[in-house]
């Protein structure tokens, strides 16, 4: 068991194919399947950047909503307000719990998606197009390489869902 | 096979102390340095490390707790939790009589005003949890996991089924047939009438509230509320559903907290009676 575990740490390590050591179990071959959109960018707490000029659209991955189930409320900042990376701006309600959202840059927030006040499904629905949550000016460019690109993510995802 | 053990050992000595702690500093999702065998040694290292770390709950245990102080205690130890700084924490504590509001301020579902609340001894506070208004009381059993989702790969849905089958386990070690509710209905049913509430909030991936089971509390209290925003549907308990005797709380906060454990896939668990320090301008 030890040595299995070695093998497949040290198969990530060394950027060698790792998919004999960690056979999925039924219930998360959906989540195998998240989508992605290339050209986006992606934080490791799932949630999405779209850069555009100066205008950074942000919402949460389809493997982010899959795993919360149903969003029934969601809470935005105001325009405004000022976003840190990798600090919360917001949160989403589902299944009787709130999950924060974080901010993939810093910026400050231009505009918000009113839609999601009175259609919180469309984070379930329309992920990466209607479900987006908020568009932020972003004060340092620099820090979406910091972010994953569309293929990095998907490998994240993976090995996230093995454990 | 066991010369190549002993390499391993050997390398692991040399190169651990070191790299180890570049390691630690390394952003999670960040690629590796490619320097071959020492790379892997010490990537191994540090994963056995952390898996060692994080597969032992600490189960602290405490008999009724103010709410508030409560939450002030979850909100440390989640923020030392995401520090990394604790492992995986449960509380196992009863509340005396509360009212409480989710994030979304469901307030039109309390149908008392404050000094009508206040009048019969409860109290009422609002919350960042998900879920909507509910009662907390004696009898009442409060399990508050203090737990890392991202280092089992739990998103908020997987996490509150583990909740709900945790209260239908130790639920139907009385003889009780509970179920988890429909979609949009999360809790724990015994036919139409609810036994158990779940409220969590998840920040940066830990997780915070939980769950409320009804061992024998006053059932009265929500009849001044809708429970869960829910109306049409009433609550129940442990005592009212089971034919047997019920033994003391305790043995049921212990039953439950153990099906976390296992259900999270604990490996060890370390118990604790109260050990942590409230806030002391709140202790009343």
């Amino acid at each position: 068991m030890a040595l299995k575990l070695w093998a497949s740490s040290a198969a990530n390590a060394l950027k060698l194919s790792s998919r004999a050591a960690a056979p999925f179990p039924a219930s998360s071959i959906s989540r195998c399947f998240s989508s992605v959109i290339d050209g986006f960018r992606y934080s490791d707490s799932h949630e999405w950047v779209k850069h555009q000029g100066d205008v950074a659209t942000i919402g949460i991955t389809d493997h982010a909503q899959g795993h919360l189930g149903e969003v029934v409320f969601v809470e935005l900042p105001e325009s405004g307000t000022s976003v840190t990376k990798g600090s919360g701006f917001g949160a989403v309600e589902s299944v009787k719990a709130t999950s924060d959202v974080n901010s993939p840059v810093s910026g400050e927030v231009i505009e918000v998606n009113s839609k999601l006040t009175g259609t919180p499904g469309l984070i379930n629905t329309s992920t990466y197009e209607d479900g987006w949550m908020i568009k932020v000016k972003p004060s340092d460019p620099s820090e979406l390489q910091s972010l994953m690109d569309s293929k990095e993510y998907s490998k994240f995802c993976e090995e996230e869902d093995a454990h | 096979m066991s010369r190549m053990a002993t390499f391993l050992r050997f390398s692991s000595s040399r190169v651990s102390l070191i790299s180890f702690t570049l390691l630690l500093d390394k952003p999670p999702g960040s690629s590796l340095p490619l320097d071959g065998l020492a790379a892997a040694l010490v990537h191994i290292q540090h994963r056995l490390y952390q898996m060692s770390l994080q597969r032992t709950l600490k189960a602290y245990k405490f008999g009724i707790v103010n709410y508030l102080n409560a939450l002030k205690l979850q909100e440390r130890l989640s923020g030392e939790r995401k520090a990394g700084n604790i492992q995986d924490t449960i509380l196992s504590l009863q509340h005396p009589p509360t009212y409480t509001l989710g994030k979304r301020r469901t307030d039109h579902n309390l149908l008392l005003t404050e000094s009508e609340v206040q009048a019969m001894g409860a109290e009422v506070h609002y919350t960042e949890r998900g879920g909507d208004i509910t009662f907390h009381g004696p009898r009442q059993a409060i399990i508050y996991p203090i737990i890392s989702l991202r280092a089992i790969g739990f998103g908020a849905r997987k996490y509150v089924e583990g909740l709900e089958s945790i209260m239908i386990e130790v639920a139907s070690l009385y003889g009780v047939n509970a179920h988890p509710g429909k979609a949009g209905e999360t809790g724990v049913w015994v036919g139409d009438r609810k036994i158990g509430a779940i409220g969590v909030r998840i920040s940066s991936g830990i997780t915070s509230h939980g769950l409320a089971f009804n061992i024998d509390p006053d059932l009265n209290y929500f009849k001044h509320i809708v429970p869960c925003g829910i109306r049409d549907k009433g609550v129940t308990s442990l005592r009212r559903e089971a034919q047997m005797q019920l033994p003391e709380d305790e043995v049921i906060h212990d039953q439950l907290i153990q099906s976390f454990a296992k259900t999270f896939h604990f490996k060890d668990m370390q118990w604790s009676q109260g050990g942590l320090i409230l806030p002391a301008d709140e202790i009343k």
